[in-house]
């Protein structure tokens, strides 16, 4: 026993150098080629171990302004397309997701920890969907209202829950019966005190459901026909069909446009916690 | 008997006469407050109803379809073929074995990282929080490329590998082999398990493990026998859901094309000839399964979904 | 302000009886407490008072207006929560001129009776505050500003001390008492702590298990409680078998003179409070072999066990410190303070 506290066990001695291993490889795989991803659409040519060639910003010119063959469209009006699309999803998001939230994070009824189940898991990924869309609504498929309702079918989950995250923080209970004492309906509590007090989350949730909107391939990919591609699209199109430094470059601005929103997530949530001290 | 039935179907009747005189008048709080809450469900089921359910049941139909085209008569052709034809029966064990081998190696990488996160003073903690959920926001199609920029033609190792082997570099390539696939799907799967076991690391009991480790154990047999415990709702939790998220991937398989999977299969389905009966069919028998799946697991393992 | 009466008002939960049969009448500007165990019903009964329950059976009524089915926000109450469940939203003028707002009060009156009522508690210089930066008792002081702001007909508060400090808690407990006292509110003051009860209110109400076991005036629930319930959850109480015979109290100890005009005979239980034993003082009723001591400071609490076995608890004064366990005390009771309480048969 004395022997094995003077040595250390295999794992005392072992365990967190493995273990730290472990992270530093997952790390280099997950952040290494986003960083060469982004170095290489500066380069104009990648022919051995690292590209070369630099600093050109053809490549984001071609992504910018088009190059008027293969993937054709400009980021712009993609991005656009996409980010209107996505704000409509947002839209339907927060109006069916604040108030399913705040019935299963306020009151006890029968069956809700099913109806949270539902709200909290997708309830068929982008293909299945996309499929069921095609024969249901065929119509509505190159207008963008497909689009738009299957985009928020789809990412209302991260809504509800980034909402609730919120709501359990407070006392809702309390909160909802103080103001109603003071003489506030039940519809008016909801909108003016309610929904207020949970602004942090609202506002996450918003963020977070627009950019998976905006990122969302698989259910775009069945249901899109023709007209502007979404942007997810218009980076299948240059990953698949243009020169691979273009391509880098395509999705280096997507890579720019999550980091900002992982900024203002972090902007959000800083407000909320220093107003939590 | 059939009284019986009479006496039960009125009573039936007038509690659900009741019920609705409830929700449209209420006269106590209680009525009150079960209309708040359907209210409150109302739009959500609203959504789930249209974008959801009635879409869902419609490709239900057509998949018993005898026209191509339109619903029409009722014929179990298409799931005779899945059955019955053993290029459809390959595809479905492909996507089963891939899908749980890749989730058992996420979860196996998710849970050392979770728990250095969590027990470990890390420098620069949140760049490294930063870099462990980005991939997250990354469509499949991304999580795809990144695999060609490490393993493609012209990827880093790809030229690293040729470099020290002396072989040309398409040999040394990988990523459209089913190797570099099993990378991709890590690429999108080990952030997500990561997530998941997060919120499962927070909520453990510093208290006993340090217990346990002044009673002598090592920090594995710590792990083993405090740790674990706690944490396996929520391990179980986690395979659940990456599993379903493995079987759902769709994008990056379509640019890397290292196997063909269910998901695949269902696009050239429709890509060569639009086959949508027959992709309807296929997506049915994805969706009960995953459906049937998860309600079973749910139920009848320990499984916690925290997130 | 209101008077405000139960009246055989029953709540059912499912299976469970929250408040059986319960009736109270509260007077005019008068404060009220219901104290009880927890899970008594105490904070049913508020609820049914605030209208966040409907009675299953019974009626409440403010002066004659029944209002037992209208809903909590056409009842003009104030509620002040043991959270005070601010709205983090607003400011704290904000807070407060919330339910003025929602009653169509104009602006400007508004304003002016948020900043009287903030003057009045003494915390007029937190109006701009955000009330997630005020301190428990500030957070307090804004949840009652804006409880009266809408100048209830009655005034409920839902434990609204704990998780205040000791300190603290003596200090608003009298600012509190004050204050009602000032403004005259028809108040009902629901706590688990019988002190604070004891301390503030004009009348309490007993409740356990959903029944009420008693309504009275502090003095008369210490001094005279109903049963044994009562006599043990406000004060410590001892509570003694004896027999009455013949205008005489037999214990299994002794036999001790009954108090005036005892009509009860026969099996008894009987209440006697340890600060009305006298101890030591030789020629005693009874002797008290001293099993526990506890010093709390302002005086030795004593158990000890009689003759017959029963247990006693007594206090001791100061001057009694040298007292030792296993030591044998003299105890003697003065008839007026012995209160029967039950015939146990």
């Amino acid at each position: 026993m004395t022997e094995r506290f003077q040595r250390g066990s295999l794992s005392a001695r072992f365990g967190r150098p493995v273990v730290k291993l472990v992270l530093v490889l997952t790390l280099v795989f997950l952040a290494f080629p986003v960083v060469m991803t982004f170095v290489s659409s500066f380069a104009s040519d990648w022919f051995g171990v690292f590209p070369s060639g630099f600093v050109t910003i053809q490549n984001w010119e071609d992504v910018i302004v088009g190059t008027g063959v293969g993937a054709d469209v400009a980021v712009g009006s993609s991005l656009a397309y996409s980010t209107g699309l996505a704000l409509g999803g947002v839209v339907i998001n927060l109006i069916v997701g604040v108030p399913i939230a705040y019935a299963v994070a306020r009151y006890d009824f029968w069956g809700r920890d099913w109806v949270n189940v539902f709200a909290i898991l997708p309830l068929a990924p982008g293909i299945i969907l996309g499929v069921a869309f095609l024969r249901t609504y065929p119509d509505l498929s190159t207008s963008g209202i497909a689009l738009i309702i299957g985009y928020s079918l789809l990412k209302a989950p991260y809504m509800v829950m980034a909402v609730q995250s919120s709501f359990q923080s407070m006392d809702l209970q309390q909160i909802e019966e103080s103001a109603r004492s003071l003489g506030a309906s039940w519809p008016r509590t909801f909108l003016t005190v309610i929904v207020p007090n949970a602004r942090t989350g609202i506002i996450a949730g918003s963020i977070i459901s627009w950019t998976l909107a905006a990122a969302e391939f698989n259910f775009s990919y069945i249901v899109y026909s023709r007209g502007t591609p979404p942007l997810a699209i218009f980076l299948f199109n240059n990953i698949t069909n243009a020169s691979f430094l273009n391509a880098a470059a395509a999705v280096s601005v997507f890579f720019l446009l999550i980091a900002l929103v992982t900024v203002s997530l972090q902007i959000v949530g800083n407000r909320g916690t220093i107003r939590r001290v | 008997m059939a009284a019986d039935q009479v006496s039960m179907g009125t009573r039936a009747t007038g509690a659900v006469r009741t019920a609705v005189g409830s929700v449209v008048s209420p006269t106590s709080e209680r009525q009150r407050e079960i209309r708040r809450i359907v209210a409150l469900c109302l739009p959500f089921s609203v959504l789930l109803v249209f974008s959801g359910v009635f879409p869902l049941t419609e490709m239900f139909r057509i998949s018993f379809s005898e026209s191509r085209l339109v619903t029409e008569g009722f014929t179990l052709e298409y799931y005779r073929t899945m059955v019955n034809d053993p290029y459809y029966r390959n595809i479905a064990f492909n996507t089963l074995w891939f899908a749980a081998a890749t989730t058992v190696a996420s979860i196996s990488i998710a849970v050392p990282v979770a728990h250095a996160l969590e027990k470990y003073a890390l420098p620069a903690k949140s760049v490294i929080l930063t870099i462990l959920s980005f991939p997250n926001s990354l469509p499949g199609i991304v999580a795809a490329f990144m695999i060609i920029i490490l393993f493609g033609n012209t990827g880093v190792f790809t030229n690293l590998l040729a470099f020290l082997s002396g072989q040309s570099r398409i040999d040394v390539a990988i990523s459209t082999g089913v190797l570099g696939l099993f990378f991709a799907y890590l690429y999108s799967m080990i952030p997500r398990a990561l997530l998941l076991l997060r919120g499962t690391y927070s909520e453990i009991n510093t208290d006993a493990e340090e217990a346990a480790r002044v009673l002598g154990a090592t920090p594995l047999q710590t792990f083993r026998y405090v740790t674990l415990p706690q944490i396996k709702p929520g391990l179980i939790g986690a395979f659940i859901l990456v599993f379903r998220t493995g079987l759902a991937i769709f994008g990056t398989v379509l640019i890397l094309k290292g196997l063909l999977v269910w998901t695949l299969q269902i696009d050239r389905e429709l890509a060569q000839g639009f086959n949508i009966a027959q992709a309807s069919a296929m997506a049915t028998i994805w969706f009960v399964f995953v459906f049937g799946f998860t309600v079973f697991a749910l139920r009848y393992t320990s499984a916690e979904v925290s997130i | 302000m209101a008077k405000v009466s139960l009246e055989n008002v029953t709540k059912r939960f499912d299976s469970t009886v929250a408040v059986d049969d319960v009736s109270i009448d509260i007077a005019d500007g008068e404060v009220m407490g219901i104290v009880g165990p927890s899970g008594c019903g105490k904070t049913t009964a508020l609820r049914l008072v605030a209208g966040f329950e409907t009675a299953t059976d019974g009626t409440i009524r403010y002066d004659d207006e029944d209002v037992t089915p209208v809903p909590p926000e056409n009842r003009n109450v104030g509620l002040v929560f043991q959270s005070y469940a601010l709205f983090n939203n607003m400011s704290v003028l904000g807070n407060v001129t919330f339910g003025p707002k929602m009653h169509g009060v104009g602006k400007a009156e508004r304003r002016e009776r948020a900043r009287e009522l903030l003057e009045l508690l003494d915390i007029e210089e937190l109006a701009d505050r955000d009330p997630q930066t005020l301190s428990g008792g500030q957070q307090q002081r804004v949840g009652l500003a804006r409880a009266l702001a809408i100048e209830p007909r009655i005034l409920l508060l839902d434990e609204p001390m704990t998780g205040l400090d000791a300190k603290l808690k003596q200090t608003l407990r009298q600012e509190l008492g004050q204050l009602l006292d000032d403004l005259g509110v028809t108040t009902l003051y629901v706590t688990h702590d019988q002190e604070q009860a004891m301390s503030m209110c004009d009348r309490i109400a007993v409740m356990n298990d959903g029944h009420l076991e008693q309504i009275g005036t502090p003095a008369e629930i210490y001094e005279e409680p109903a049963n044994e319930f009562v006599a043990g959850f406000i004060g410590t109480a001892n509570l003694l078998d004896a027999t009455v015979t013949d205008g005489r109290i037999s214990f299994g100890f002794g036999d001790v003179d009954a108090p005036d005009g005892l009509r009860s005979s026969g099996d008894v239980t009987v209440l006697v409070r340890p600060d009305d034993i006298r101890v030591g003082d030789g020629e005693g009723d009874a002797a008290v072999e001293v099993t526990n001591l506890f010093y709390q400071g302002e005086h030795i609490q004593a158990t000890g066990t009689l003759a017959d076995g029963q247990e006693l608890t007594l206090q001791l004064d100061r001057s009694l410190t040298n007292v030792e366990t296993g030591d044998t005390l003299s105890v003697g009771f003065d008839p007026e303070t012995l209160h029967v309480i039950r015939s146990t048969k």
